[in-house]
């Protein structure tokens, strides 16, 4: 334990005494920022066209939550696409370029405490992403009623689609020397994942075309950011996580033999 | 406090070293010796259970690396070719986290990392970025991250390489009093025959994969200088003599 921990508090430390993590945070948030800011624009644009129109019942549907929560949501998943390989792509890539790995083989920590310990380094600074674009939605209800647990929900749901992305990069960056092939890999996996239900409408055989829809990340947090929980989606999410850090361990483990 | 035992290393089609067995008692300071590309850091990286040997076991401390290796790797300091440092990192909080990962108490910490400090003669620069260390202070930080556990057994490779003639005699100081006065076991790994002669009481002399030459510092010298040794042993082990052997020892 003190060894994993050990090791996610170097890994938060390194990220911090460098720029990395706050450049890559800092954009995040001003693109964020912007979205959000565009779509609360829109919608106060587009709810006083309606009242102009007399057009109540459609005033019904309208509402704060699933057009500027949802909206803004369903696009920040898009931006943990790029955000979250480039946080990890240091992870291992960065240990194996220095030589330093060699210290953590050597040392009495296991595999998996090692994989475990820099997935929580991530996971630690994607927990405070997560809160960052909190304070956003938050601001909504100084000036609307948005639905609370609906927008907890959603952030939940995005924290946890973070949390598989990290997973999934946790374990490219063990194959590769390099940080840039480590991270472009990781983009190129996230955004493959995204659209993989897209493939799914056009593939001709129904069982291909269930496999790839439930393979697809999009598929499991579009309920989710829309504030529905779903069991089977968590499950999802959890699969993913336990069998990329699985597989990030059998790597390391790997490493030994080369 | 090591043992090797019929050690092998295969990587793929290629004998990195083969049948190797050695014995080292505790307090002995031990040269490996070599020609580049002879198989010291794979015989190494395999005592620091970095590496499992293909065939033979190996044991550190009473603990066998098959089977209790994380009791081995806690009495072992390793200082690899290359400093495995964080440039980053800056140099106390770096040897705190190398103590926590050898598993030393909280407690104990900041005492050890003290310690290992005043020993590799850092004190001053302890607050300062790895990135910004010369190269002979980035090797004694590597020293240092070894012995900051108070391990029994120290396993240099080549813990000299690339520093200049002030900097080697430093190193080497360095490790005679670190050997000495712990009553540490050493291993060092070296192509230089001076470095030896000027550290270690016995040699192993490893050539093509084969251990040719295992013998006290003193006996040697009876014999010969010891670069006469070292020419003969390695060139008797090029000899087609020595390759049926490696041949023989695939099959």
């Amino acid at each position: 334990m003190n060894r994993l921990f050990a090791i996610a508090g170097r890994e938060l430390r390194s990220m911090f005494v460098t720029p990395d993590a706050y450049v890559l945070i800092g954009v995040y948030m001003l693109f964020a920022g912007f979205i959000f800011f565009a779509s609360l624009g829109i919608f106060l644009v587009q709810l006083q066209q309606i009242e102009a129109l007399g057009m109540m019942q459609l005033l019904e549907q309208w509402n704060l939550q699933d057009i500027v929560v949802g909206q803004s949501l369903s696009t920040f998943a898009l931006f943990m696409c790029f955000l979250v390989p480039l946080l990890s792509m240091r992870g291992f890539a960065a240990e194996r370029a220095n030589g330093s790995i060699e210290l953590l083989l050597t040392s009495p920590a296991s595999s998996g405490e090692i994989v475990l310990g820099k997935f929580l380094a991530i996971a630690a600074v994607l927990l405070v992403v997560g809160v960052l674009t909190g304070s956003f939605v938050a601001l909504l209800f100084l000036y609307g009623d948005p639905e609370l647990w609906q927008t907890l929900a959603g952030l939940q749901t995005l924290f946890l689609y973070s949390l598989a992305l990290a997973a999934v990069c946790c374990f490219i960056s063990t194959l590769t020397r390099s940080q840039i092939v480590a991270g472009f890999v990781g983009i190129a996996a996230a955004l493959l994942l995204l659209i993989l239900p897209v493939a799914a409408d056009s593939s001709q055989s129904d069982v291909l075309k269930d496999v790839l829809r439930w393979l697809g990340t999009s598929t499991h947090f579009d309920p989710g950011l829309k504030g529905e929980i779903r069991s089977e989606d968590l499950a999802y999410f959890g699969i993913l996580i336990a069998v990329f850090l699985s597989l990030a361990r059998a790597a390391v483990d790997s490493l030994r033999w080369r | 406090m090591i043992e090797a035992q019929g050690l092998t290393k295969r990587y793929g089609g290629l004998t990195a070293i083969a049948d190797v067995s050695f014995k080292i008692a505790k307090g002995e300071v031990v040269g490996f010796l070599g020609p580049n590309g002879a198989g010291k850091t794979t015989t190494m990286r395999i005592l620091t259970g970095y590496l499992p040997p293909s065939a033979g076991s190996a044991a550190v401390g009473g603990f066998d690396l098959g089977k209790d290796g994380r009791s081995a790797k806690r009495v072992t300091g390793y200082l690899p070719e290359s400093p495995p440092l964080y440039p980053e990192m800056v140099v106390h909080q770096y040897l705190a986290y190398v103590a926590a990962l050898h598993d030393v108490p909280r407690r104990e910490r900041r005492d050890k990392v003290a310690r290992a400090l005043t020993a590799c003669g850092l004190e001053k620069v302890e607050g300062r970025v790895v990135r910004t260390l010369s190269k002979g202070f980035r090797q004694r930080v590597g020293l240092a991250q070894a012995i900051v556990h108070d391990p029994a057994v120290l396993i240099l490779d080549e813990p000299t390489a690339g520093l200049d003639p002030i900097q080697i005699s430093e190193i080497r100081e360095l490790i005679r009093r670190l050997a000495a006065e712990e009553g540490r076991t050493v291993i060092l790994s070296t192509h230089i025959l001076a470095e030896v002669d000027a550290i270690c009481q016995r040699v192993l002399l490893i050539a093509y994969g084969h251990l040719r030459l295992d013998a006290r510092l003193d006996e040697l010298r009876a014999q010969g200088s010891l670069e006469e040794v070292f020419v003969r042993e390695v060139e008797a082990a090029a000899l087609p003599a020595g390759r049926a052997a490696l041949v023989e020892a695939e099959l």
